[in-house]
């Protein structure tokens, strides 16, 4: 009985394990078994091997091939180990020098002609592969671009099982160099701040939150602008650094998203419809977890439009990554981890039918039905939430005022990295980047209180405000102090604060910004 | 070639073959209600095993290797009808199995006989 190796990587949730495939021909009738806890997909391995090594000519053993995919109690799912599985069927074989394979990850799915698919997750398999010691991967030529973003690997591009052998023989292909320029700056959505009109302390709040990473919740009647505002948010964050560029683009490759122009720059936006299941939004599947819409949406923005429309599971499953960063998936074989460090924007009416303490508007909710409907967003999350802002519908005199005097977006995101870059001459020592990731304890001893904090006892001892609040409130002077380039926050920034954080119309926004 | 008769020319390249080991054949095409045992042949001393061969033969490999056609359902019925050839023996057998044998017949040379042991579990 002969047998043969070659190696591939399991994905549990961003972390890649690698995967050894073992192949032994002989003891018994010709057909194949695939062992090692394999999900459907990979099972199906068996049929999609066996035609694509047949349609290329090339020849299958007429023998029992026994394939086991080691550590065997790992569950592993997927496509992508089909190289592996034929590169180590053909070694058994005796095909070519099966030394080049030790130091080799294979990932590929096969086509029934030969042809090599693209696959989930191959940027943070690749980089496991390169935590473990391998030298070498070959990967789906149509995803070179992708795995050129890993450092430290010779990447063999191959299109079809032909490409695989050559390269295994020695003779490999004359390699296809995909275009790996960077993006030019933020393509962004062509969504700019300049298009929505009037609404000055909503802009300001909105640029308070990007500046600071802190999470909003808007609330308004329908019609004063409140998605336009959320959907404008994105575009006033800098570009990632880049760490935080291979984290996001390793969940959006795991997610199947290409990633064909080099790495993620520019901070993920979803926005999930308030149909969306558990499972979508926190990450979720049976064997296999896959990441859901806070981690697509992981050093980007998430905005939940119409919130109180959500199931309130969805919206309460936010408590924890709120608070970690993080979401850790259980299922009984293997606990999936994956990053979920978002910005959170809510947008909500205040009743029903929208109108509810709107001046000149006439609503029709019963008085119960205004209630249940906002308490659908439970009191722990309005907590977490650090910008409680209020939109006003807007006078027809005002609207004619404003219609002018509108900024762009480019102008706020230049305040806002000015703001950022305050904050992480401040913190980076620290080992943080924003003022909204900033721990509660560190901010109390690390870092200087603001001037005029007794404000704050004051507002505890009453009562209108939480534990949690007084930490909320802090970050929130520390950035607005930072928009207005001051060094400490001061009585002032500290009293805007507090009235963002509480969701009061904001008279003092204007003389904190002059 | 007729059916049968390629059928046939895979037994007897498949008895060859056996003969050539050493093997000593003891019966070829029994039946009985249930189907038939193309050979039934003993493996040569000192460590004699019954063994029941199935042998299918064919002359290309447009519809696959020989012996791929030797599906799980065609194994069953080998198991029930070594046990029935068992259960009318006077003798006791002390150890018995199920081999498989293809034959690929060429259109010149000799055929290509591939013999699978304890194929039945």
């Amino acid at each position: 009985m002969s047998t043969g190796r070659a190696f591939s990587v399991a994905l549990v949730g961003v972390e890649g394990a690698i995967v050894e495939v073992e192949a032994a021909l002989g003891g018994g009738l010709p057909r194949m078994v695939i062992v090692g806890l394999a999900d459907a997909a990979l099972g199906e391995a068996r049929e999609r091997c066996r035609a694509a090594v047949h349609s290329q000519g090339l020849g299958w053993p007429t023998q029992l091939v026994t394939v086991n995919l080691s550590p065997a109690t790992l569950p592993k799912a997927g496509s992508h180990y089909d190289l592996a599985i034929v590169t180590s069927v053909c070694a058994a074989a005796d095909r070519f020098d099966s030394e080049v394979l030790d130091r080799m990850v294979l990932l590929g799915e096969l086509g029934l002609d030969g042809r090599v698919r693209s696959v989930r997750g191959l940027l943070p398999a690749l980089l496991a592969a390169v935590a473990a010691g391998f030298s070498t991967a070959v990967v789906p030529a149509c995803q070179l671009g992708e795995a050129r973003l890993v450092e430290g690997l010779t990447i063999w591009g191959v299109d079809d099982l032909l490409d695989l052998v050559a390269v295994l023989v020695g003779d490999p292909p004359a390699q296809v160099v995909p275009a790996t320029d960077e993006p030019a700056g933020s393509a962004e959505s062509g969504k700019d701040l300049i298009d929505v009109v009037g609404q000055l302390e909503a802009k300001w709040a909105v640029e308070v939150a990007a500046a600071g990473r802190h999470h909003i919740f808007l609330h308004g009647p329908p019609g004063v602008g409140k998605t336009l505002l959320a959907e404008r948010l994105p575009g006033l964050l800098p570009d990632l650094d880049q760490s935080e560029a291979l984290e996001v683009s390793a969940i959006h490759s795991l997610a199947g998203l290409p990633l064909h122009d080099g790495l993620v720059r520019r901070p993920p936006y979803a926005d999930p419809h308030h149909s969306a299941s558990l499972a979508s939004i926190v990450g979720g599947g049976a064997r296999m977890a896959l990441p859901g819409s806070i981690s697509r949406a992981h050093r980007g923005v998430l905005f939940l439009d119409e919130a109180p429309e959500f199931s309130p599971r969805v919206i309460e499953a936010l408590r924890v990554p709120l608070e970690s960063g993080r979401v850790v998936l259980g299922r009984a074989m293997v606990h999936a981890v994956y990053p979920a460090s978002f910005q959170l924007v809510l947008a909500a009416n205040p009743c029903p039918c929208g109108n509810a303490g709107t001046r000149g508007a006439e609503c029709r909710c019963a008085p119960m039905a205004v209630r249940r409907y906002t308490e659908r967003i439970s009191g722990p999350i309005l907590d977490r939430v650090d910008i409680h802002h209020h939109l006003a519908p807007m006078s027809r005199t005002y609207l004619k005022a404003a219609q002018s005097s509108g900024e762009s977006t480019a102008a706020v995101a230049a305040r806002v990295a000015e703001a950022r870059a305050r904050q992480q001459r401040r913190l980076a020592q620290h080992g943080w980047r924003t003022n909204g990731e900033v721990p509660g304890p560190a901010l109390r001893r690390l870092l200087p209180l603001p001037r005029g904090v007794e404000l704050l006892d004051e507002a505890v001892s009453r009562g209108r405000l939480s534990a949690r609040g007084v930490d909320k409130v802090i970050r929130l002077s520390w950035t607005i102090a930072d928009l207005a380039g001051a060094d400490l926050p001061n009585r002032d920034h500290l009293h805007t604060a507090l009235a963002m954080r509480r969701g009061e119309q904001l008279g003092e926004v204007s003389r904190a910004r002059a | 070639m007729e059916k049968s008769a390629v059928g046939r020319a895979g037994e007897v390249a498949a008895v060859q073959h056996l003969v050539q080991q050493g093997w000593n054949i003891v019966e070829r095409n029994w039946r009985c209600s249930l189907g038939e045992v193309d050979i039934i042949a003993q493996t040569p001393e000192p460590d004699p095993v019954l063994v029941f061969c199935e042998v299918k033969c064919r002359t290309g490999l447009g519809y696959g290797d020989p012996l791929e056609a030797i599906t799980w359902r065609k194994l069953a019925r080998l198991r029930q009808l070594a046990l029935t050839w068992l259960g009318e023996q006077p003798q006791w057998v002390p150890r018995y199995r199920i081999d498989a044998i293809g034959v690929l017949l060429n259109r010149s040379g000799r055929p290509q006989v591939t013999h699978v042991e304890g194929v039945g579990e």
